[in-house]
């Protein structure tokens, strides 16, 4: 019994695609716990922005991978669950766990409002009215002072905590960010493949699904469209929630349409196919920043800053005009040759 | 309600309604010839102000400032269909839409480059003092907003309905193949939409830099409302966004005048996205379903 690289691979290839899905997030989880054991304190709190930004960017890539809508305003999603936990927990004294789980079901609720009226449109006005949320989100808190701190933000937001450990320790915060990453990743992996993530792609007017063809075989594109949406905003407002305990401090510019643009890179670069991209977008991006957070200054002068933008701008470009699905798919044939429906 | 301050709302509403008009009349250009909407138009109207107040501070009399930026921006957005949106001109139109947003941060990242994280502001153009009219007062910027809207408005008006190069314009994005069969070239009308857009846009970061303080990261919220404004009224014909941005404006500066809370923006914004949910094709119903 040898165990080659490619003898690994050859028995990939013999199980199921249920199987392998499994594994594979086996492997991740694995790679992910071992990570912190090798590491100092740097690379962890970069390892947790990048789980931050996973979550949210997994939810996006159910939205807009799955279903093929196009929303520029997850900003203000994860916002709300940022702000709801901050509020609960400051000025009503509740539980951070607690408060957690509410906000996530505020957020779904909220959501399902706003997508029963929001997806009578088609299309790329879509673009136009998340745009336009996301800043009202903006204004809204940046004016209901009393209740959110205006524009300085709220402070003193207490920890999540389980016994002895509070997520002020960058240890227990990072494996509590990454086991519900992964959780999340699980849930969005069995969901691609299930009648209701079939449903989801056949509605996909830009991955060549037809609204109409799946009207015709009796799908409720309504429903099925608010409901990814409601999941899309649940994650967001986790990843919200874990946000705002981790750090302490919120403030509105945090939750700017800038964040919404970015999550939406991510999904693009990483591969809006499949949730693993949103690991590999968010990874890479992030990577990148604190590489030239890093480096840049030491090559070119001016505002530390400017070179992230422009990298970001053109990874984009340069993504969509030569990968137009991302890196996720480019990875997987690499390893998994000839193995269709592994997702 | 005093008369005095009716009269100052309204004068405070036609400027903002200007200036959405005018920040939505980049985006009617680009979509009614391409059908894409551009996300780089708020960047477009940073860079502009930008390059006015780079340029007037050096010295330069400020006509002269403007049409540089102008030509500047221009030149950008004809380099942004060429070299970004024209090899993608096959792919379906999110894919469009997110590589404008891929050019909003690189113009970003360069205004950052240059600019820094610092406000800029100018003076009232030509120090037009502020005027009074019954007890109201008017900026003295606010005629030259109004009055350059107007002329790109009529400019509009008259080039897209009354000129044989407007028509074709048009006829790019209505009947594609029909206008390729009739000898336009619909590539190289997009990169004068482009280009046209992005001057429209200068023009516009010119006007408001007097108005609001210009920084580099402006762009992304300038589209959002300037998107909206031209939704609400419909965004494939000049009247719809006309209408769209008066609405839009009038609608901030009676919520700002009305409401002691102080936040109008918030007012404003709800009124006009659920105006736009519940009357989806815009105001004038010429919003087509794409």
């Amino acid at each position: 019994m040898s165990f080659s690289v490619q003898d690994i691979i050859e028995r990939t290839r013999k199980i199921s695609p249920v199987d392998a899905r499994y594994l594979a997030v086996g492997i991740f989880t694995i790679l992910i716990m071992i990570i912190p054991l090798g590491a100092g304190a740097f690379p962890n709190t970069v390892m947790i922005e990048i789980g931050f930004y996973s979550i949210v960017t997994m939810g996006l890539i159910m939205f807009m991978g799955f279903a093929g809508q196009i929303s520029l305003g997850h900003a203000a999603l994860f916002g709300c669950g940022a702000y709801i936990s901050g509020i609960l927990t400051t000025q009503h004294y509740l539980s951070p766990w607690l408060a957690l789980f509410l906000a996530a079901c505020f957020t779904g609720g909220i959501a399902a409002a706003v997508g029963r009226v929001m997806f009578r449109m088609h299309g790329l006005i879509l673009a136009g009215i998340t745009l336009a949320l996301n800043l009202l989100f903006f204004y809204l808190v940046s004016g209901l002072s009393d209740l959110t701190g205006g524009a300085i933000g709220m402070t003193n937001i207490p920890p999540l905590s389980l016994g002895q450990y509070t997520s002020q320790n960058i240890l227990f915060n990072y494996y509590l960010l990454w086991v519900i990453a992964i959780l999340l990743l699980i849930f969005s992996l069995n969901l691609a493949d299930s009648r209701f993530g079939r449903a989801l792609r056949s509605i996909n007017t830009y991955d060549g699904g037809s609204e109409e063809a799946a009207q015709v075989l009796g799908i409720n594109i309504m429903k099925y469209k608010v409901w990814v949406f409601i999941l899309s905003a649940v994650y967001a407002s986790i990843a919200g929630s874990l946000y705002a305990h981790y750090t302490r401090i919120i403030e509105p510019n945090t939750f700017m349409i800038q964040f919404s643009a970015l999550v939406v890179l991510m999904a693009i670069i990483g591969g809006r196919s499949s949730p693993w991209g949103a690991f590999l977008g968010a990874g890479l991006i992030v990577s990148i920043r604190q590489l030239l957070r890093e480096f840049a200054p030491m090559l070119i002068v001016g505002p530390t800053g400017s070179y992230e933008l422009i990298a970001y701008g053109i990874i984009m470009v340069v993504v969509l005009l030569f990968l137009p699905q991302g890196l996720f798919p480019i990875i997987k044939k690499a390893i998994l040759k000839r193995r269709p429906g592994f997702s | 309600m005093d008369y005095s301050i009716a009269l100052q709302l309204f004068f405070s509403g036609l400027n903002l309604g200007s200036i959405y008009t005018a920040l939505g009349l980049g985006f009617f250009v680009v979509y009614s010839v391409t059908r894409v909407l551009n996300l780089a138009q708020g960047e477009f109207v940073m860079l502009g102000g930008m390059l006015v107040v780079t340029f007037y501070t050096k010295g330069i009399p400020l006509v002269p400032s403007i049409l540089l930026a102008v030509v500047i921006t221009s030149l950008a957005g004809a380099g942004i269909y060429r070299f970004i949106i024209f090899p993608a001109r096959k792919f379906p139109g999110m894919t469009k839409v997110f590589l404008t947003l891929g050019c909003a941060f690189i113009i970003q990242g360069i205004a950052l480059h240059f600019w820094g994280w610092e406000f800029r502001s100018l003076a009232a153009f030509f120090d037009t003092p502020s005027i009074q009219i019954c007890g109201a007062t008017i900026f003295g910027q606010t005629p030259w907003v109004i009055g350059a809207t107007l002329i790109m408005v009529a400019g509009l008006f008259v080039f897209f309905g009354h000129t044989i190069q407007g028509k074709a314009l048009r006829a790019c994005a209505n009947e594609p193949l029909g206008a390729r069969t009739v000898g336009i070239s619909i590539e190289r009308m997009a990169l004068f939409s482009f280009a046209l857009a992005a001057g429209i846009g200068a023009v516009v970061g010119a006007l408001i830099t007097p108005l609001t303080m210009t920084s580099y990261s402006m762009g992304l919220p300038l589209t959002a409302k300037g998107l909206l404004a031209a939704f609400v009224g419909g965004i494939t014909r000049v009247e719809g966004v006309i209408l769209g941005g008066l609405v839009y404006g009038m609608i901030e500066s009676i919520t700002a005048g009305l409401i002691p809370w102080g936040n109008h923006n918030v007012i404003a914004l709800a009124i006009l996205v659920g105006g736009l949910l519940i009357r989806r094709r815009g105001i004038l119903l010429t919003a087509g379903k794409g």
